[in-house]
């Protein structure tokens, strides 16, 4: 009796009642990746990491700051890099920056110590008090239509999470599920329907995916103006690259599980295409989506920065994502090293350094994931 | 089947990909508005038409509001932007092909940063850009190798152990890391670390004029044989170019400011081919030649090196293709954070403000053809390696 075909989907799965002393064959191999994955201290690690930031995300999104409180050190920057204090109170509308002497104890939270001989200039500081309010280090630079703007980094990571993770969570569930969807119907069909979908796939795949975003970005993006509408584009172009490779996976994976024998008894026992598709194809081809999947949450995040720094920059002010707060920081940056080569020169070091630092966090913990499921799942990479 | 048939097939089955590519492009600029595809192809200072203009005694006897502008028609005809979609097609397909690329935008961010207001063929364009590219991706290609194909086979041998270990985090953080951002760090300390290095033509030191830009700033005196847009003679390629001027100083000098750049790459890559160079040793180790090697005393080290690694190279090989797809879309951040003038470069700047549409499409059709053509080239090294590829 083969097993597959008798369980149901893990998705309906339920421990079976009663009288079956049999566990779900399903579950039971869930359990036994875990059991797998719990082997592999990186992935551990990587799985720890990434609930760690699916917790900041949704506390990101629950944390209360306004838009004004993120962006509430607004001003310019003297070339030196430091910050004009009386600039900022005037530009800011009416915001008071609180400042005080180097040397006398701080009247309150959220001041900064500035020197008596130039009392307006704020230096960047590395005082812990100003981590989660300052300007410096934490605090950030965002650049649009000639105006900076200081945005909290901090606050703006925080609530950049959200931003983040849930775009490439959107963008890789829609890929994966096109991929899926006509995957399955080329592996399983096979003949004309296959061939010409796979070329399809393949033609998509011989443009280098991040200059097929970048050109449907520039070209269809040229008259939306709206956020929500460039938040669509932006994943539309994504999910535009993301779902050949796994339409490649998909069908690779299909081609084989179709020969399975618990598919002939299921068609034997006059199961129609839909019911074999659906039951028995796509819960059995599903793993190498889970890896392929774990991989490009990580990578997506990176692509975007790369994107912003390409130009295609959403205000980081309402778009706090990371890569696009930490490509907001280059944007002068043929600008400084002409400034540089002058002598006076400054680099916003702590909002391309932090927002770095989270990216490169977040995407080697679910590569680590990724890897320790590969393991997991393909029984002649298990020790 | 013989092998000049197996690269004659190859090469045929080219065409069906380029004029897919194209194909997808076409549909992505059919959201282009017509003035755009008119620019794109004419150029601004050409064509600068608008579709209306105020009417003058000319276009009738009373003519005194907006009349259709007959310039403007003229080109939209001339285009065929008046025909249905499957002749445009036809005709966008036929210009492509036919390296008539457009002109390029002598309004855009791109014609004033590069190309001096000038308008120019794109193709004509692309191929200044062109050479130089190449060579960033020969030097991070030669770095990929280099690091890769040794650190996957201690890997494999040293499977688990901590050296193991060492190699994976190594290369998953150069996956981890954004491109911009390793770019610009690498850049600002490359640049804070060597700045007790004067110039070779000058004994001041300016900051980043080492590692920034793809040659020694103006002040050095431009080599009277590198052209108005970066291009050099008659070559092309800077560094052959340079040796062939009998500049040694400046060849060398050009090689340094690609070197930090192809790590750059190189780094970011190497994450996905060392699994698979790792991987593949690790099935090869366990295959019964190397057993019998094993048993007959040959000593291990040459048992890894010869009978194992060159047996795991055709994998390695055909991830090369796979892993030149993947970094050839960085070449515009790295190439943009780093100043050099490749055709990575000409994109980042083409996408600025306002759009030049027909370099950003031309780029990026440049780049597919060079993606596709490292592909067949690495198919075929594959089936001259494993001769069991041209059986199949």
């Amino acid at each position: 009796m083969p097993a597959a075909a008798s369980s149901t989907a893990p998705s309906t799965g339920s421990p079976p009642a009663g009288g079956g002393r049999r566990p779900n064959p399903q579950w039971a191999q869930v359990r036994r990746t875990l059991y797998f994955l719990t082997r592999n201290s990186l992935a551990v690690v990587g799985l720890a990491i990434v609930v760690f930031f699916v917790f900041v995300a949704i506390y990101g999104a629950a944390y209360p700051a306004s838009s004004t409180q993120m962006s509430q050190y607004c001003g310019t920057l003297s070339t030196n890099g430091e910050i004009n204090a009386s600039q900022l109170q005037s530009l800011c509308g009416g915001h008071v920056l609180c400042t005080y002497a180097i040397g006398t104890p701080a009247p309150g939270a959220n001041c900064y110590a500035v020197s008596p001989e130039n009392p307006n200039e704020v230096g960047p500081t590395w005082d812990l008090a100003h981590f989660t309010a300052g300007p410096l280090p934490f605090g950030s630079l965002a650049l649009e239509g000639g105006t900076n703007y200081f945005l909290n980094t901090f606050l703006g990571l925080l609530k950049g999470a959200q931003w983040s993770l849930g775009i490439s969570a959107g963008i890789v569930g829609s890929g994966a599920l096109i991929g899926l969807l006509l995957g399955a119907t080329a592996g399983y069909f096979g003949g004309y329907v296959d061939e010409v979908m796979m070329r399809i796939t393949d033609i998509f795949l011989a443009i280098p995916g991040f200059l097929l975003v970048i050109v449907a970005l520039a070209s269809i993006g040229a008259d939306i103006t709206t956020f929500d509408g460039k938040i669509a584009l932006l994943m539309g172009a994504f999910i535009l690259t993301w779902w050949p490779i796994y339409t490649r996976i998909v069908r690779g994976q299909v081609l084989v599980t179709r020969e399975q024998k618990y598919v002939e008894a299921s068609r034997a026992s006059g199961a129609g295409h839909l019911r074999i598709v659906t039951k028995h194809i796509i819960p059995n081809s599903l793993y190498p989506v889970f890896v392929q999947m774990s991989l490009d949450v990580g990578s997506i995040p990176i692509a975007l920065g790369g994107i912003a720094f390409l130009g295609f920059n959403i205000f980081p002010l309402n778009f706090p994502e990371w890569g696009t707060i930490a490509a907001s920081a280059t944007g002068p940056l043929a600008e400084l090293f002409v400034q540089c080569s002058i002598g006076t020169c400054y680099f916003p070091w702590w909002q391309l350094l932090f927002p770095g630092l989270v990216l490169f966090l977040f995407a080697i913990s679910v590569n680590f994931l990724s890897d320790g499921l590969r393991d997991a799942l393909d029984p002649r990479l298990r020790r | 089947m013989k092998m000049w048939i197996y690269i004659l097939r190859r090469l045929l089955l080219i065409i069906p990909v380029i004029i897919g590519v194209m194909t997808i492009t076409f549909v992505i600029t059919s959201a282009l508005p017509v003035e755009d595809k008119l620019i794109s192809h004419y150029g601004q200072g050409k064509y600068g038409q608008t579709p209306i203009v105020p009417c003058n005694k000319i276009d009738g006897p009373n003519a005194t509001g907006n009349c259709p502008n007959p310039v403007y028609h003229r080109e939209v005809v001339a285009l065929g932007l008046n025909q249905p979609e499957y002749v445009q097609w036809g005709i966008y397909i036929e210009n492509s092909l036919t390296l008539q690329w457009g002109t390029t935008d002598g309004q855009s961010a791109a014609s004033g940063l590069l190309l001096g207001h000038s308008e120019l063929p794109i193709a004509q364009v692309l191929s200044f850009y062109l050479p130089y590219t190449l060579e960033l991706a020969t030097l991070a290609l030669l770095l990929i190798l280099v690091l890769a194909i040794p650190i996957g086979n201690y890997s494999a041998v040293y499977r688990n152990r901590p050296i193991d270990q060492g190699a994976r985090v190594m290369s998953f953080s150069g996956f981890a890391l954004p491109g911009f951002i390793l770019a610009t760090l690498v850049l600002l300390g490359a640049a804070s670390l060597f700045s007790w290095l004067p110039l070779g033509c000058q004994n001041t030191y300016i900051p980043f004029d080492h590692f920034f830009g793809s040659w020694p700033p103006a002040s050095c005196g431009v080599p009277s044989w590198i052209g108005l847009y970066g291009q050099t003679s008659p070559t092309g390629f800077p560094t052959i170019d340079a040796l062939i001027h009998g500049q040694y100083g400046l060849a060398l000098d050009t090689v340094i400011r690609l070197i930090l750049p192809a790590l750059v790459i190189a780094y970011g890559s190497v994450a996905g081919i060392l699994r698979y160079v790792r991987n593949s040793m690790l099935e090869v180790m366990n295959l019964d030649f190397v057993r019998t090697a094993r048993s007959k005393g040959v000593p291990e080290s040459v048992v890894v090196s010869r009978h194992a690694g060159r047996n795991s190279l055709n994998v390695t090989i055909t991830i090369l293709g796979l892993t030149f797809a993947g970094f050839v879309g960085g070449f515009a951040i790295i190439e943009k954070v780093f100043g050099l003038y490749g055709v990575g470069y000409l994109l980042a700047v083409s996408l600025l403000q306002p759009i030049d549409y027909g370099l950003v499409f031309g780029a990026t059709l440049l780049f597919t053809i060079i993606v596709v053509v490292a592909n067949i080239i690495v198919d075929i090294l594959y089936a001259y390696l494993d001769p069991r590829v041209r059986l199949g």
